[in-house]
Formats: structure tokens, sequence, C-alpha cells
């Protein structure tokens, strides 16, 4: 009896990694773009750092999601590469009320005025912010098709048919230079992809993570564009 | 036979209660409460003014609820956080202040009285859009050092909160109500200096207000000449 529980540990244990593998392996496929427009040269000290802001001031379709705010900063700042980077709310505590949804600068023309205020001018000193970046974009579901019916009975239960649906993420990131208050540039990341569930008894979803890549595309052209100068 | 009637009877009073607290729970009141701990400083130059800042018992226990069809009570629970709210304002704002008990406080150069006027919020559901929305609109009224009221004004303000951003309605509109307390502290931090109450004021060198006009009592001439078509 010991014997038989054991080896089926054993099975399990090596039946985990497969299945983990399995999982991992069945997503599906994203296309993703990335483009840059530079109007300005740009470099980074060790000391300087960026922060990302999603765009509040109107309700709108193209307001960024929180999570994909935080996976740009997160992964702006991972790395060999990485970058120095001011979480969202905490540059909005810092420069409170300056950067809440309706007072925010809309342009880099507002800029200027705003840096002329010593307290601001200061402030940002000593945070070691060098640039902005202003996102704008949202990952939106753009078609599903298929059908899949569920059952449950007393014998047992399960799931038959096949879903697929696309969805379609497009960012785009404007990124301020805090010193010379003008428009360094602008990044922006397209990714679309199709998730798929077919189901025989069990549900199989192979996912396309779409958002997930227009995030390490953007962050990864993000982290390029404000080291690599001209 | 005994024995199974009673477990029928616990039976069928466990599903009734079950029954009965689900549907307490989906048509219950469900409150609000704002994070006091998100409201920073203001940064900015403090106008060249001591305030009073008096909140009365109206604004400090201020609860906006709200019945909508088929979704239930919701209680907004604004009035606990007002004190954080205009202490950070204060400190940020003005050059000195105090709360104060009263609209007349000689020690200093006059009182400020935040009044909440109106308070409103829509679902996803109700305006077809990704938003939780909050609106409050706060009245304030200036009043001089010895309780004479100089002025008032109105500020209206407004926060929202991206459904796909919060799992619940509850933390939805709970983010949306703190971006109107902070659209409020923003908005009135920004333009203080400029509301022309404020302003006038201030450029007058922070004066009494002038003596309110006597539209009550009766003009000498008239009372005059009321008693003498009584006296005839």
């Amino acid at each position: 009896m010991k014997h038989r529980i054991s080896t089926a540990n054993k099975r399990a244990l090596l039946a985990l990694p497969v299945i983990t593998g399995m999982v991992l392996a069945l997503s599906g496929c994203v296309t993703a773009t990335v483009q840059q427009v530079r109007e300005t040269n740009t470099s980074m000290s060790a000391e300087d750092a960026i922060v990302v802001l999603g765009r509040r001031n109107r309700p709108s379709q193209a307001e960024s999601e929180l999570d994909f705010i935080d996976c740009v900063a997160r992964n702006a700042s991972s790395g060999e590469d990485g970058v120095q980077v001011i979480t969202e709310q905490e540059f909005m505590d810092a420069m409170f009320p300056w950067f809440e949804p309706r007072t925010a600068p809309l342009n880099t023309t507002e800029l200027p005025t705003l840096l002329q205020q010593p307290e601001l001018a200061e402030r940002l000193r000593q945070i070691g912010l060098k640039y902005l970046v202003w996102l704008e974009g949202s990952t939106r579901q753009t078609g599903q098709s298929g059908s899949m019916s569920c059952s449950l009975t007393p014998g047992g239960g399960g799931c038959f048919g096949f879903l697929t649906w696309e969805k379609d993420s497009s960012y785009e990131a404007s990124i301020w230079d805090a010193h010379s208050a003008k428009t360094a540039g602008r990044v922006s990341s397209d990714a679309a992809g199709t998730s798929y569930m077919p189901a025989l008894v069990v549900p199989i979803p192979i996912i396309a993570r779409v958002q997930s890549q227009a995030c390490t595309s953007l962050a990864g052209q993000l982290k390029q564009f404000v080291q690599s100068g001209t | 036979m005994y024995m199974s009637s009673t477990l029928k009877t616990t039976l069928k009073l466990t599903t009734f209660s079950c029954v009965v607290g689900l549907l307490m729970a989906c048509a219950g009141t469900k409150t609000l409460q704002v994070d006091a701990s998100r409201f920073p400083v203001p940064l900015m130059s403090q106008s060249p003014v001591s305030l009073g800042v008096h909140l009365d018992d109206t604004i400090n226990s201020f609860v906006h609820t709200e019945t909508i069809e088929k979704k239930g009570t919701w209680e907004v629970v604004l009035g606990p956080v007002q004190q954080t709210l205009f202490a950070n304002l204060s400190s940020g704002v003005f050059e000195a202040y105090e709360f104060v008990d009263d609209t007349r406080a000689p020690h200093l150069d006059g009182v400020l009285r935040p009044i909440i006027k109106e308070v409103q919020f829509s679902l996803p559901s109700q305006t077809r859009s990704n938003y939780y929305e909050v609106w409050i609109r706060y009245d304030f009224e200036l009043y001089d050092r010895e309780g004479g009221l100089l002025g008032q004004w109105s500020l209206p303000a407004y926060g929202k909160a991206n459904k796909n951003n919060f799992g619940s309605k509850s933390v939805g509109l709970q983010e949306a109500a703190l971006a109107a307390c902070r659209d409020a502290m923003a908005f009135f931090s920004i333009n203080f200096a400029k509301e022309p109450v404020v302003y006038q004021w201030m450029s007058a060198g922070k004066p009494l207000a002038p003596p309110a006009p006597a539209t009550e009592s009766t003009p000498p001439e008239q009372t005059a000449s009321a008693e003498a078509s009584q006296a005839t």
C-alpha cells in the first residue's frame, strides 16, 4: 500500500511539469508591431527617473487599464537595461494637485508655466524626474464566434463545443522631457491575437496574451528610446 | 419518525434562513467609505491668509443615500473624511489655519465654512459606459473674523473609475468618490486665491464685511405717517 501511494505520487510529480508545459505551450499566436517617432535627443543618468501616467481627463474608450500602466512601469524598470520608474500614484501624490485628471497639462506647451513654480521645480528635482510618459489606448475584444454548452448530471458532467475570440491592443506613449518641457517623441504598440477554447468534455483554453505582448513590446521600446540618445 | 421530522424541519429552516440571508445580502444597503489616507497636501505657494475652518455637524456626518432600481441602496459616507480632507488642503493652501467651532474667530483673518450641497453618482449600467461616476457640489462661505458673511461660491467636483479596473461595484464607486474628493481639493487649491470673493477681500486687506442693509425695519417717515393716521 505504501509502495503504491509513493508510485502514484511519483507519477503525479512527473505529470506536473508535463501539464504545466502543455498549458504554457497552448497559448494563442499574437502579432505585435512597435513604432516610434523621435523629436529630440534623449539620455538618462543613474539618478534620472521616468513616470508612466494614464490620461484620465475625460471618460474615454481610450483610457488605459491600470494593470497595463503598472505592467509597462514594471517592465521598464526590470532587466539589465531597466530605468528608474516612479509609480503613478506616488508621482500624483507628490505633485498634487497639478497632475489630477482635471488639472494635468494636456500638452507640452502647458509645462513651462507649471515648471516656473518654484515648489514644483524643486519637487521634480528631488524625485529626479527626467521623462513623463503619457499612456493612451486600451485592449478590446473585436470579435467572437462559436458556441459551447456544458451539462452536469448525477453521473458526471462535461462541455462540448468550440469558442474563438479576437483581441486587439493599441497603445501610444507620448514622452515629455521634464527638463526642456518639450515632447521627446512617441512610441506606439499594437498587438492582435486570437484565442481558442475547444471543449471535448474538458474545455482547453488556448489564450492569446495580447495585452501582455503589447506591454512587453512597449516597455522594451520605451527603455531603448529614453536611453539611446539620437 | 420523530428524528426524521425534526431533521426535515431543521433542513427547511436552514434553507429558509439561507434564502432570506441571500436576499438580504442582495437587497441590503451597501456602505461605501472613502480612504482618507489618500488625500495629499497640495504643493503650491500658500496664500497669505490665516483662516479658521468651520466644519459643522451636518458636514461631519454627511452620508449620501440613494436607491437604484434593481441595484439596491447605496450609502456614500463622506462626513468622517472631511476633517482630514480640509486639514491637508488647508495646510497646503493657507499660510495658517485652525479648525474653529463657530464662524467668528477674532484671532484669525477670517473663517471658511464648507458645505456639501449635493452628491450624485451613477453606475456603468445606468450610463451604458465603462465608468462609475460621482459628482459632489461643495458650497464655500467666507466670513470675516467677526462672523460677517463676505460671500460664497460653489465648487462642483467629479470623479470617475473605470469598471475594467475594479472587480466590484462597491470598490469602483469608492474609487470614484475618492477621485471626486481629490478633484474638489485640486480645484479648490488652484482656484482659491482667484475666487472673486477671496480676491477682492484679500486685495482690500481682509477687512470686515460691510454691515448688512436694514431691510426688515420700517423707514422712520413711514412709521411717523402710520402713527399719524392711527391718531386721526
